[in-house]
Order: structure tokens, then C-alpha cells, then sequence
């Protein structure tokens, strides 16, 4: 059977969250809580004279964002838990101390699996990120599995 | 640490593994810095009250020690995409092991694709993944 949802509520953006500007401590400390030893994230003198010329957040610093809205209203809900299934991050510009970044989240895709287990269903989150020079940072895409 | 180029990377490589003891301080730490501080990433009571075996470690945790792999392997490489499936749930307070390898080499871009994934001392891959990894070429 054909999953039933109002097609219409993908791509549609349901929030945009402005966040305040990224602190060098917020960097620092991502880095050093995931035991980062790469300069360019933990050492502001040393990344200077790196490639970007300066302090970067480290990859997946941008997967802390979280939106005001998880989901949209109205979501149906397809299963009776949650599972956090995993993520798919594209990067493009890093993210640096002063960005002010902004979230917009969208229903990128909803689908069905079949496993020995049953049905399960796939809500994928699509939270595009962008910095105040209006640049594309990353692209993050949530699988949410239910069953 | 390396700074290996392009040119230096064979497709079978392995990227440098790490092996590290997960503390549960170490998760709470995570989880306070990301936003995550809620009873499953911080206590095993609390972790147990939603049917879990124990507190365990957000998935974006694991995502974001295996990107550190890869650039403690190479300092000067730039991930351009990774993506991870949360297979099963990650308890700390035991040993981890970080593991990858290049599956491809991309002449024209001078970038290489990776496996990546983290498993327990039985080998069980908790957590598997792919990623591009741009890697600056020599000439």
C-alpha cells in the first residue's frame, strides 16, 4: 500500500530559526568534546597561518543547530516510536566565530521499508544552513525512522 | 597525524584507526555543548525510564568522533559530505574503535571516497557511514 500523507508538505519550509552569532569558546569546546586535535579547530594562532586564515568549527559543529520546530504541524505519524535512523551532511563554507547562521527546515522526503520485522518509515529533515553573507554552509538531512 | 597529498593515497588505504575509552563524562560533555542534555545522553536511570539499556551516546556524537578520524589522518584534508546510519545505540563507559578506509579516488576532482565506521570489541558496527574527502594534490 502507497504511504497516504498530503504530498504538499514536502519542500515546504515549516521554520526558520536565526541563531546568535557563534562564539570562539562554543568552537573550542565542540572541538575539545569530541577530542579534536587539528589546529585549524583548536588553536586560533596556528589556524591564522592555515587555510582559512583563522579559527573553523569543526564539520559536524553545525548538526548542534536545533530549529524552534522539530517537525511540522500536522506531521502524521506513521509508527508508534522514533529512532533517530542517522545523518547525511553536505559542507560547503566553514563556519567561523561571528557567523550568525540560520536554519530552514524542510520535509526533504517521506518513504516506506519492508524488513523481516515489518514496515518501517523514513521522515527525512532537510535543514538547509546559510551564514549571514547569505552563504551555503551545509545542507543536513535527518532520518527520522519510525515503526 | 599526516599531511599526506592526493598523489600519496592509494584506493584500500586505512585510514589511521582510533581507539578510545568512552567515558559517560565524555557524553555528558557532548551533550551539554550540543544542546542534548536530556536523561538518555546523561544518566542510566534516566536512559532506562525510556526502555534503553543505559545512557548512550547521540548519533551526531558518533558522526562527529568518526569526522575527527579523518582529520586526524590528514590535517589538510576538507570533508566535503559524510553521512552516517545509526545502526544500534552507543553506550559509553567501554572502548570504541573508529575505523576506516578509501574506497575510490576521484582523479578529476582530486577527492577520495572513505567507509567509515565505529565499532565495540566485538566488532559489531554500532555506527557505519560514507564520506568525500577532498585531499589537496601535490602538483
Amino acid at each position: 500500500m502507497a504511504l497516504e500523507f498530503d504530498r504538499s508538505i514536502l519542500g515546504q519550509v515549516f521554520d526558520e530559526t536565526v541563531f546568535p552569532p557563534v562564539t570562539k569558546e562554543e568552537i573550542l569546546e565542540f572541538s575539545s568534546a569530541l577530542g579534536e586535535t587539528n589546529p585549524l579547530y583548536t588553536d586560533e594562532a596556528a589556524a591564522a597561518k592555515g587555510p582559512y586564515g583563522g579559527l573553523v568549527a569543526p564539520p559536524t559543529f553545525v548538526t548542534k543547530l536545533r530549529a524552534k520546530k522539530f517537525t511540522p504541524e500536522h506531521l502524521p505519524r506513521f509508527g508508534k516510536i522514533g529512532f533517530d535512523g542517522g545523518r547525511d551532511l553536505e559542507l560547503y563554507v566553514p563556519v567561523r566565530p561571528g557567523d550568525e547562521l540560520t536554519l530552514l527546515s524542510t520535509i526533504h522526503e517521506i518513504y516506506e521499508k519492508t524488513g523481516r520485522t515489518g514496515s518501517m518509515y523514513f521522515i527525512v529533515i532537510r535543514n538547509e544552513v546559510k551564514n549571514q553573507k547569505g552563504e551555503k554552509v551545509a545542507v543536513i538531512d535527518h532520518r527520522i525512522m519510525q515503526r | 597525524m599526516s599531511t599526506g597529498y592526493f598523489e600519496d593515497i592509494e584506493e584500500g588505504d586505512e585510514i589511521t584507526p582510533i581507539d578510545l575509552f568512552l567515558s559517560k563524562d565524555q557524553v555528558r560533555r557532548y551533550a551539554r555543548t550540543a544542546h542534548m542534555y536530556v536523561p538518555r545522553f546523561t544518566d542510566d536511570e534516566g536512559a532506562r525510564a525510556e526502555g534503553l539499556p543505559g545512557m548512550i551516546a547521540p548519533g551526531v556524537m558518533s558522526m562527529g568522533l568518526l569526522a575527527r578520524m579523518i582529520s586526524d589522518w590528514n590535517q589538510t584534508a576538507m570533508i566535503k559530505r559524510i553521512g552516517t546510519t545509526f545502526r544500534s545505540p552507543v553506550l559509553p563507559d567501554r572502548d570504541i574503535h573508529l575505523r576506516g578506509a578509501i574506497t575510490q579516488k576521484n582523479e578529476a576532482d582530486h577527492t577520495v571516497e572513505c567507509d567509515i565506521w565505529l565499532e565495540n570489541d566485538d566488532g559489531e558496527r554500532w555506527v557505519i557511514g560514507t564520506a568525500t574527502v577532498s585531499v589537496p594534490a601535490q602538483s
